[in-house]
């Protein structure tokens, strides 16, 4: 399942990151990689707010399309 | 002894920078406020004498590897310019993410020191560190600190320099792995692990918290724009048409109007000045100056209901908002911060495009930045606004929205006009809500005054004393009785047939815009000191003397004109460093010109035959003008499409 299928207060365990290297290592730096957990907070204005360790951040679609969590 | 301060954005680093050295830099509630590397020196309560001790405050980076442009600032500057100490800077609201950069700071072999920032945040949520043991894994000291309120700066200092005279070197973290090399993978679960062992968190911070319901409501689909525009409303009414603009009448009318030139030209009369010389510090240097401090009460209610805006937190939210429909102009809601920065000032707007990591939509947004309104703008804005529509407020807030609508116009139109490809992503760090700090907004404030004050008194004193001497003086140098046969009358009407197509008559307007790309302050100085020798009266009453060169509808379209074309020259300057790329910035250049110049012709032509029900001067010209940008666009638009295709 990709994050844009998540409901909105579920936490899930992130399986892969898909899309470009830079953004892959960026979402890394970040602590947003396979086996880390991932929270879909809201859906603001078209962007994801999640909450990834104890930071909260906004991603626009295609980021979050990208995001693969487990079922 | 150099110390750099490096962590994560938003971590407090240019607040304790500020703290350290007792400088004021900008700081803000969001990340990728410091876009470039800072250095001052140390304070003697910190220092204890003796040598001097540089302290590098660098942008925010969540990784060595460099992200965006102002994150390889920071990687070069450690790798390269190799710092004594290293102090990292460890989000106290954000443990866990903070080490990644922690552990790769700690292989560079410099002596590192960690800072446990927000350390109030820590105990208000109720979370427990053990430091010892952190300090155990990771083989250096740490120190909580809380840089807004000083507290541990003191004991972080002298640890740090003690670090910086041993000149040893730091012993790397023994993780995992087998082979020399650490992986980032093991570096995570090197950080989980220690980060299970030894902070203790009371909630986990999953849970939907009051900020997420404010989120919910402030950055909402249909809600969110409405209540920006009401909110950037409000602090523009304010400041303008409130307390700022009520301080700011007195100081115009009264102050520079009546009271400082009335006691000066009895002073001079009385020790019978030469004329000239008199004119010259009466008209020139007082009545130039004077129009522009006059904004000063202004401007610093502004900055004062700004800064306590940023430090909220609000403003992070805002690009969120935005995102959405900057990337229907191929931009992203990360474009939004430059241009919140250049509403103060267009240079920090558009050096803040450094957080734009696809380089053609950090040159989109640097073009399109200078749009939105600046400070020195608003003594423009605000004399307009006063002299033609006295009793309207729409006037000011207007321009905003014009500016609006112009950004979204332009990035249409420059992604029709120009070829590149699109793969902008957006992700931001939404912190927390925050009280704001009145002290922190107190500190902008006479920051962004001090600055001014300096701004009026040497470039704007100095160009006013040159406009005075070139409408004073003839080419002959001989005082001219006539206005109009003098040095700047005849510069301007050079300049002047330019502007006929926008309803723009008289070399005095065209003077007035040339001297408004030095600092734009200088348009209403230049005005002041025109007209100074027409009449007695201040130049800022309502219907006064400035109706002799405008009525209300050249007088908007003068407005967007000066507002819209490019900025200052400083602004220039930066835009043409940050493009790094002449033929962009030419085109930035160029397009900025057009647009300025084709909606000031827009507002005069059509208002002028909906409101007087006549032809403005100059409409023939302005539909040859009008005909030719048609003819332009399309045929760019067209060449655009056709690379598009290949």
């Amino acid at each position: 399942m990709i994050l844009t299928k998540a409901k909105v207060g579920q936490t899930h365990e992130i399986t892969k990151i898909e899309g470009k290297e830079k953004v892959q290592r960026f979402l890394f730096s970040l602590g947003c990689s396979e086996g880390e957990k991932i929270t879909l907070i809201s859906i603001l204005a078209g962007n994801y707010v999640v909450n990834i360790k104890d930071g909260r951040y906004a991603i626009d679609e295609a980021m979050a399309k990208s995001i693969v969590l487990a079922d | 002894m150099k110390i750099a301060l490096a962590g994560n954005p938003n971590s407090g680093k240019t607040t304790l920078f500020n703290a350290l050295t007792g400088r004021t830099d900008y700081v803000g509630n969001w990340a990728g406020v410091t876009v470039e590397k800072k250095e001052a020196d140390l304070r003697k309560k910190f220092s204890e004498g003796k040598d001097t001790i540089k302290i590098i405050d660098l942008p925010g980076a969540y990784s060595i590897a460099p992200f965006t442009g102002e994150e390889a600032i920071t990687s070069d500057f450690i790798l390269d310019d190799a710092p004594d100490v290293i102090i990292n800077i460890v989000d106290g609201a954000n443990f866990e993410r903070s080490l990644f950069f922690t552990t790769q700071l700690l292989e560079l072999n410099i002596p590192l020191i960690i800072a446990l920032n927000k350390s109030d945040i820590i105990a208000k949520r109720g979370d427990e560190i053990d430091l010892e043991q952190l300090s155990k894994a990771l083989n250096c000291k740490v120190i909580t600190t809380t840089a807004t309120s000083e507290s541990g700066l003191i004991q972080l200092m002298q640890t740090a320099i003690q670090l910086g005279r041993q000149k040893g070197g730091q012993t790397p973290v023994q993780m995992i792995s087998e082979s020399d090399v650490v992986t980032d993978k093991e570096r995570q679960t090197f950080i989980s692990g220690l980060s299970k062992s030894l902070f203790i968190k009371k909630k986990a911070s999953h849970h939907i918290t009051l900020s997420d319901k404010v989120d919910r409501i402030v950055a909402h689909k249909y809600l969110g724009l409405p209540i920006f525009f009401l909110i950037m409303w409000a602090v523009y009414a304010f400041s303008i048409e409130g307390l700022g603009g009520y301080v700011s009448g007195f100081f115009n009318d009264t102050l520079f109007g009546e009271i400082i030139p009335d006691a000066l030209n009895g002073l001079f009369e009385s020790m019978s000045l030469n004329p000239l010389l008199h004119g010259l510090i009466v008209d020139g240097a007082v009545g130039g100056v004077g129009a522009v401090i006059g904004f000063l009460p202004l401007i610093m209610v502004l900055f004062f209901c700004l800064a306590l805006l940023e430090d909220s937190g609000y403003m992070s939210r805002v690009a969120v908002l935005m995102d959405r429909y900057f990337k229907k102009i191929g931009l992203s809601g990360k474009s939004i911060i430059p241009m919140i920065v250049g509403s103060g000032c267009a240079i920090p707007g558009i050096m803040a495009t450094r957080t734009i990591e696809d380089e053609n939509e950090k040159r989109i947004t640097s073009i399109l930045t200078p749009f939105v309104p600046c400070g020195a703008k608003l003594p423009i804005i605000t004399l307009f606004s006063v002299v033609f529509f006295p009793n309207s407020s729409w006037v000011g807030p207007s321009m905003y929205i014009l500016a609006f609508l112009l950004i979204i116009i332009g990035g249409l139109l420059l992604k029709r006009l120009f070829v590149w490809e699109n793969h902008t992503s957006f992700i931001l760090e939404l912190p927390e809500y925050k009280v704001p700090s009145l002290k922190h907004a107190f500190a902008q404030m006479f920051d962004k005054a001090k600055g001014f004050i300096i701004k009026a008194s040497t470039i704007i004193l100095v160009m006013n004393t040159l406009v005075w001497f070139m409408q004073a003086f003839g080419w002959n140098f001989q005082p001219v009785d006539d206005q109009s046969l003098s040095i700047l009358a005849s510069v301007g009407g050079f300049i002047a047939p330019i502007l006929i197509p926008l309803g723009f008559v008289g070399w005095q307007l065209a003077a007035a815009s040339i001297t408004g790309f030095i600092a734009k302050e200088n348009v209403v100085a230049t005005f002041a000191i025109l007209l100074a020798t027409v009449s007695e009266d201040a130049l800022h009453m309502p219907n006064g003397i400035l109706t002799t060169l405008f009525n209300p509808v050249t007088a908007y379209a003068f407005l967007a004109f000066n507002l819209f074309t490019p900025p200052c020259f400083a602004a220039i300057g930066a835009m043409r460093s940050e493009m790094g790329d002449r033929k962009w910035f030419f085109r930035g250049l160029g397009f900025q010109f057009s647009v300025g110049y084709v909606v000031a012709l827009l507002i005069t032509q059509i208002g002028s035959l909906i409101f007087y029900g006549e032809y403005a001067v100059g409409f023939l010209p302005s539909l040859f003008i009008l005909a030719f940008y048609v003819v332009l666009l399309f045929v760019l638009i067209k060449r655009a499409d056709r690379k598009r295709i290949v």
